[in-house]
């Protein structure tokens, strides 16, 4: 059991980094962390994005559910 | 004020994006108390107990100040944005170092759309190696120095420590999506927002720690001295030297352009808090780098032990020396990255735009870095001293370095909270709304 849940965390683990590796970067690193420029953010977000947003919810539910039960099974 | 936010909360798509920021933040300290699967957390508390009594000078007090206390809980997002900002110093350093990332930076949107992914790329490498590292430490009773708790349920187990470094690594990774997020559909910027929650969230429980150990007088004066910090920071925030700038009148068509007066706001300190981070982060190396080389029982070369005794508490002299310096140094490097004099006055130029006295053009650039670095030079020695306050002052109080009114926590507090109540603000006026500040 304890060995079960603890793969599927390792691969909801790498596929959730894939995921966000995956996204488009938005905010432009530092350059305006803490008020430096003037950030726009032009045209919504397009049909892939939306579906990777939807892909990566359902991944980081599952991770987040996985580390909870694995949690709650080494619990000594 | 108190209507201002009510508005705030009547306007739908405004209200829409605070209660989306709130809900982050919500999840994002979620993960931060949230243990990693096959910690000890019992005996984690334990040891923190012990460790907060002691007064031990936290060696990892900023780390810990950036990761909001869950840093030693080794909690799944334990990293924070830690990894984040140390890719991004790394890359802004390499922008000028590498020819090839300067072109990518000069080729506007695209090519900084892809330094920001070279940003992310870096960060889930330096997240492998931190999570590696702080595991490692933890596996090997070093995190706590001198506390003899078991800290991993069963440290010898392989493939449950690989399960608990990539959980970390995905963290980080899940942080920094977060962070995007709430920069995209949320209000402000969203990594310097995670970083205001997490500085924060420590605050009422240092409070309350002084307020008991110190007693009461203390604790009113601390109060005291924050309050006017505060203030003080406040002012030099918003401080800024507005230089005149005429426009022509022109005819385009039928039409009559220009001829309006306004002015180039320079602020005081214009680069706001960042080079703050920028110091406490590369500071922060030396200590990581020894941790990792130290692991082995043998003696320690001449280089670890200087690095060990002077750069990891912050009250030797040696430590403040290279903090100041860091900062001042950072403070006209992120300036001359953020502000280019040249392409302001070209941009001028090209709008018939011009400063009364000043020839457009070269002689233009020329008069604005000047003021620009006259400028900078008071700001740069105000962010070296507020950050030094903590240290100096606070240690003849006895407080620990990541004490609740430390200088950069102040700073990044007053800073993010400004910017994002100016944010809001101008989404109100939209609306033709009164804002929060008068």
């Amino acid at each position: 059991m304890t060995i079960g849940i603890s793969i599927a965390l390792i691969l909801s683990s790498m596929l959730m980094i894939l995921l966000v590796l995956l996204h488009k970067g938005k905010g432009g690193g530092l350059s305006d962390l803490f008020g430096g420029g003037f950030s726009s953010s032009f045209g919504g977000s397009s049909v892939v994005e939306r579906n990777l947003d939807r892909l990566t919810i359902i991944t980081g539910v599952v991770w987040f559910v996985c580390i909870i039960a694995l949690g709650l099974l080494l619990k000594p | 004020m108190l209507t201002a936010f009510t508005r705030a909360f009547r306007t739908p798509d405004l209200r829409k994006k605070l209660l989306f920021t709130l809900g982050i933040i919500a999840l994002f300290r979620l993960g931060s108390v949230l243990p990693t699967p096959g910690v000890h957390t019992e005996n984690i508390a334990l040891c923190l107990k012990e460790a907060q009594a002691g007064d031990a000078n936290n060696i990892y007090g900023m780390v810990q100040l950036f990761s909001g206390g869950a840093l030693l809980k080794l909690s799944v997002f334990a990293l924070g944005i830690m990894p984040y900002i140390t890719a991004s110093i790394i890359l802004q350093l390499l922008v000028v170092v590498i020819p090839r990332l300067e072109a990518l930076k000069k080729e506007g949107q695209a090519g900084q759309s892809k330094i920001t992914q070279y940003t992310r790329y870096l960060t889930i490498g330096l997240a492998i190696l931190q999570s590696t590292a702080f595991i490692a430490l933890a596996r090997s009773g070093q995190l706590f120095p001198g506390c003899q708790q078991e800290i991993l349920l069963d440290k010898d187990d392989v493939f449950g420590i690989i399960t608990m470094v990539l959980v970390m690594t995905a963290g980080t990774g899940v942080i920094m999506w977060l962070g995007e997020l709430v920069t995209d559909r949320g209000v402000g910027n969203g990594m310097s927002i995670l970083i205001f929650a997490q500085v924060i969230a420590v605050f009422p429980a240092e409070l309350l720690r002084i307020g008991q150990q110190k007693g009461a007088f203390v604790f009113a004066v601390v109060m005291a001295v924050g309050i006017a910090m505060i203030a003080l920071v406040v002012m030099v925030e918003q401080a800024q030297r507005r230089i005149p700038v005429q426009y022509a009148k022109r005819m385009v068509g039928r039409r009559m352009y220009g001829g309006t007066s306004t002015y180039i706001p320079l602020k005081v300190n214009q680069a706001g808090i960042i080079p703050v981070i920028f110091a406490s982060s590369l500071l922060y190396l030396p200590q990581l780098v020894t941790s990792l080389f130290s692991n082995t029982q043998e003696e320690p070369n001449a280089v670890i032990q200087w690095i060990n005794q002077n750069l990891v508490t912050g009250d030797t002299p040696a430590y403040m020396i290279t903090f100041f310096l860091l900062i001042v140094f950072f403070t006209y490097f992120y300036v001359s990255i953020t502000f280019n004099p040249v392409e302001v006055a070209d941009n001028m130029k090209k709008y018939g735009g011009f400063i009364p006295g000043i020839r457009p053009g070269r002689p233009t650039a020329e008069y604005l870095s000047y003021v620009l670095s006259r400028l900078t030079a008071p700001g740069s020695l105000y962010l070296g001293l507020i950050s030094m306050v903590p240290i100096v002052a606070l240690a003849l109080v006895g407080a620990s370095q990541n004490f609740p009114f430390g200088g950069t926590s102040i700073l990044i507090m007053v800073g993010v909270g400004l910017d994002t109540v100016k944010q809001i603000e101008s989404q109100l006026q939209q609306r033709n709304y009164e804002g929060f500040l008068k």
